[in-house]
């Protein structure tokens, strides 16, 4: 779930498959109907994956998107987890190392976390409190610094603070005894809960060797697997970790005896091996499938072996609202009429690929309020109430606008939709095509950015906390890095931002930031475009996999398994 | 000769310290900021200095270049205090994106790269070279006209698109290779073989049509000449001729083509390894492109360009053998 925007951009091209994930408990059917993957997945057996890259890194302090974020989970545990199940019910927040979703003081600033018994790192030494406090205080590391920000963002004096490394003990963390741990917020943050499921909340043992870059070669697991050898950009394997005691775990159902991932193929290839489905491939998994080989899929026998599901990200056109034509609601609302979302869908490849959004908040998201205030027929625009607007805001012959597009077929034939949607309103749209590698950084700085961009946004997780606040908080402009690209910086937003993250209640909360997305789509800062899905193809013999929706629809590693174990 | 081959060398250096020095003010100066790339998602111009501090993109330009090349030439350490990390030489520095040594990256795949290149050069010398000559002496026979056809097959057809079909053909259809992946030899020669079977084949048509025109081309030009009516004339055979004398003069350009085409695939084979799914050089460029993955491109850039301007300076001492004229020019 959590993405960095480059990763981001990566999961929302269909062509460069994220990690594939495995998933959980044949609870239900999938998206794609029946067949082995709808079944219990039995004890043992070796699964495959087949990805087109590498993880960023084994350090779970440094790696941060939904690929690698689905592939700890196998190796490590963290104070609370997301559950396992499709859709909502598998990005909510549960216990996993802790007992409970811990307990707040009565001002919200101290958040008390209890650890569950028979919790072993795989050397079989227990985990402590000490060990969780640990693993938060590396993360404060400069070098490490790079993931999840949730730990520096939330916890007390953490902007004094620069790791173990140089500066020792974390004040904001308290460990009373080996079972209790303590966390002292900068201000009162009511989902620390989720906070606490976050990457850098893994254990590593406080009295070990662990160095700042130790953990980025050697893992130390937590969790049911452990790294048995790992070859960066070819292969890793992963061997059960015996001292993960599965009475602790309610999350993890761990079958397969070993994972054995293949890195740096071509996703062409890993389409045209998980549709053939030969030799080792029938205990394979894979990412989503490339939106050419979509055709590919429909016979009866590969649509058994399909599963789909939402990637739970939204996909966007943002509207900067610091440009001439752009800056005027009247306009945005125009484009926002104009836009013939249908067509934006088939670019993208059609019903399999992507639904329909008219919310930035996808359906996944704890909350989410279903509102269209730029309704049109089919979803194909409404050029008739656009042209009215346009008039009104006094450019009744359109204007042109500049649209920054990255230089990669989906995302330019979602550009070309958008393009002839807007020329029935009169507006000229031509494209400032940026290279695939640095499209996010060049819309992320604002001395850089056209009127408008197509991009996307995923949650860290599944509440309107980490998706509306970064996207349209007017004071989280920043001239680098920015994820504000519509340069929205709304006083009553901001405000009612402030209000949100003061409440206490979650539910509240949660249903508040539903409310705040439809007061901001009034602004129309941005076009909520798709919710784009993840279509993968397992292997004949693969069970219990399903498309979870905190990973980037990536199939749960932690709940896959085989059918049969010695095939 | 070893004044030559100093100056030779010397030269070849210069070149290198010039491509090292451009690929560094293409890479680090004209591309955008990798520490916004890092940076990331949820980011702030804190983290993003923070983040050029640790990369050392803070430094000048001047710097920066004088650290990368000493780093190379006598290693250099990066951090300070317990987080310090020391990269002994030939230092290359260390992914962005990974923070692994980038000397690493490519002497793990350089192996996969040689392995493509080796099997190749051999299928293609034997093919270019066999149908040139074959083409040469039955001119306008079939065989010729075969074998042209062949060679205008294998420089019209994009490789990416041979390699597709070929897969299809051999591993989906017809099940006889499995998919390709970079088995080491010791662990399987047999999957080994089946597995660069296709990588070769691919590359060796590209390489073969190219050298069989030029090989026949060389040929009929030297049939042609003076020296061989003579000898034609003094009765010798026609086998001997060919042999002899028509061979030699003949094969001599192909000798320069290959040192250089050789050199060049040393540095990878970027399509063919990535549509193989080899993790070889070719494909550790390819990759670190698309994430712009700077030090990694930097790396690969001066493998590829070393591969080269070494394969130039081979060819150019391969010749003073091969060809008294030039031995006596450099003396």
């Amino acid at each position: 779930m959590n993405k960095r925007n480059v990763v981001l951009g990566l999961a929302l091209t269909a062509t460069l498959a994220l990690t594939a994930c495995s998933g959980g408990g044949g609870t239900s059917s999938n998206g794609g109907g029946g067949g082995g993957t709808g079944a219990d997945p039995g004890d043992g057996g070796t699964l495959h994956v087949l990805q087109t890259a590498d993880f960023s890194h084994l350090d779970p302090t440094m790696g941060f998107d939904g690929g690698v974020n689905n592939f700890y989970r196998l190796i490590y545990r963290t104070l609370t987890t997301q559950s396992t199940g499709e859709g909502a019910e598998g990005t909510e927040i549960v216990p996993d190392l802790a007992t409970d979703l811990g307990t707040p003081s009565e001002d919200g600033l101290t958040w008390t976390f209890t650890l569950k018994d028979d919790i072993f790192f795989e050397d079989g030494s227990p985990i402590t409190s000490a060990d969780v406090k640990f693993g938060v205080e590396r993360s404060f590391d400069p070098e490490l610094a790079i993931g999840t920000p949730y730990a520096r963002l939330t916890l007390a004096g953490a902007d004094e603070y620069e790791g173990p490394y140089s500066d020792g003990d974390f004040a904001s963390i308290e460990t009373p005894d080996e079972k209790t741990i303590v966390f002292h917020l900068a201000k009162p943050y009511n989902d620390f809960s989720s906070v606490v499921g976050q990457n850098v909340f893994v254990p590593f043992p406080a009295d070990g060797d662990v160095t700042a870059t130790s953990v980025d070669q050697q893992p130390i697991a937590s969790g049911p697997y452990r790294v048995e050898s790992y070859t960066p950009g070819s292969e890793l394997t992963l061997v059960r970790n015996e001292h993960w005691e599965k009475s602790s775990d309610d999350v993890r159902a761990a079958k397969p005896d070993s994972f054995v991932w293949t890195f740096g193929l071509d996703g062409a290839t890993i389409d045209e091996r998980m549709i053939a489905g030969q030799d080792d491939d029938v205990n394979a998994i894979a990412g989503s499938v490339q939106a050419a080989s979509i055709s590919r899929i429909q016979t009866p026998a590969i649509k058994d072996r399909t599963v789909s599901g939402v990637q739970g990200c939204t996909t966007y056109l943002g509207l900067n609202t610091t440009k001439q034509y752009t800056s005027n609601p009247l306009v945005r609302q125009a484009i926002s009429y104009a836009i013939d979302k249908s067509a934006v869908q088939s670019a993208t490849g059609g019903t399999l690929l992507a639904d329909i959004a008219t919310t930035m908040l996808p359906p996944t998201i704890a909350g989410q309020k279903e509102f269209d205030l730029y309704p049109s027929e089919d979803n194909a625009g409404d050029v008739e109430k656009a042209t009215e607007l346009l008039a009104e805001a006094g450019y009744p012959d359109g204007f042109p606008l500049v649209l920054d597009v990255r230089n990669q077929p989906k995302m330019q034939a979602q550009a070309e939709a958008v393009q002839q949607s807007l020329s029935k309103v009169g507006i000229d749209v031509s494209f400032n095509l940026i290279d695939t590698a640095t499209y996010y950084e060049v819309i992320g700085t604002t001395s850089q950015q056209n009127d408008a961009a197509i991009t996307g946004w995923c949650p860290d997780w599944s509440t309107g906390a980490t998706f509306l606040p970064p996207l349209f908080d007017g004071r989280q402009i920043y001239e680098k890095g920015n994820s504000n690209i519509a340069q929205i910086n709304d006083p009553a937003v901001n405000a009612r931002i402030d209000e949100i993250n003061a409440m206490t209640d979650l539910d509240e909360a949660n249903a508040a930031w539903g409310d705040l997305d439809e007061q901001i789509a009034e602004l129309a800062p941005t076009v909520p475009l798709l919710f784009e899905k993840a279509v993968m193809v397992v292997g004949e013999n693969v069970a219990g996999a399903y498309s979870h929706a905190g990973f980037s629809g990536g199939i749960d590693y932690v709940s896959v398994g085989l059918e049969n174990a010695s095939e | 000769m070893v004044g030559y081959l100093a100056r030779r060398l010397l030269s070849a250096l210069g070149i290198l310290l010039l491509i090292s020095l451009f690929t560094y003010v293409i890479f680090f100066l004209l591309s955008p900021d990798p520490a916004v790339l890092i940076c990331g998602k949820t980011c702030t111009p804190d983290r993003i200095d923070q983040i050029r501090g640790t990369l050392g993109l803070d430094q000048p330009f001047w710097v920066q270049f004088w650290d990368f090349l000493r780093g190379f030439f006598v290693g250099r350490t990066y951090g300070d205090g317990a987080s310090a990390v020391s990269c002994p030489a030939p230092c290359l520095g260390f992914s962005f994106q990974t923070n692994r040594s980038v000397t690493e990256m490519i002497e793990t795949r350089l192996p996969v790269s040689a392995t493509v290149a080796l099997g190749a050069a051999v299928l293609w010398l034997l093919a270019g070279v066999g149908a040139g000559l074959l083409s040469a002496v039955k001119q306008g026979t079939w065989w010729d006209r075969g074998a042209m056809m062949f060679a205008l097959g294998g420089i019209s057809l994009p490789n990416y698109f041979v390699a597709l079909i070929l897969q299809y053909v051999l591993v989906v259809q017809m099940q006889i290779l499995p998919f390709p992946s970079a088995v080491p030899f010791g662990e399987d020669p047999v999957r080994w073989f089946q597995s660069y079977l296709m990588p070769w084949l691919v590359l060796a048509f590209g390489y073969a049509a190219v050298y069989a025109r030029l090989v026949r081309a060389n040929v009929l030009d030297t049939l042609g000449e003076n020296f061989l009516r003579t000898a034609r004339a003094k009765g010798l055979s026609g086998r001997l001729i060919l042999r002899r004398h028509a061979l030699r003069p003949s094969l001599t350009p192909v000798v320069t083509m290959f040192g250089m085409d050789f050199a060049g695939l040393l540095g990878g084979a970027l399509i063919t390894e990535t549509v193989f799914g080899l993790n070889g050089v070719g494909k550790l460029a390819a990759d670190s492109i698309a994430k712009n993955d700077q030090p990694v491109i930097m790396g690969v850039t001066l493998l590829a360009a070393f591969f080269v301007v070494i394969g130039n300076v081979i060819v150019d001492i391969t010749y003073t053998f091969l060809d008294p004229r030039v031995r006596i020019a450099t003396r």
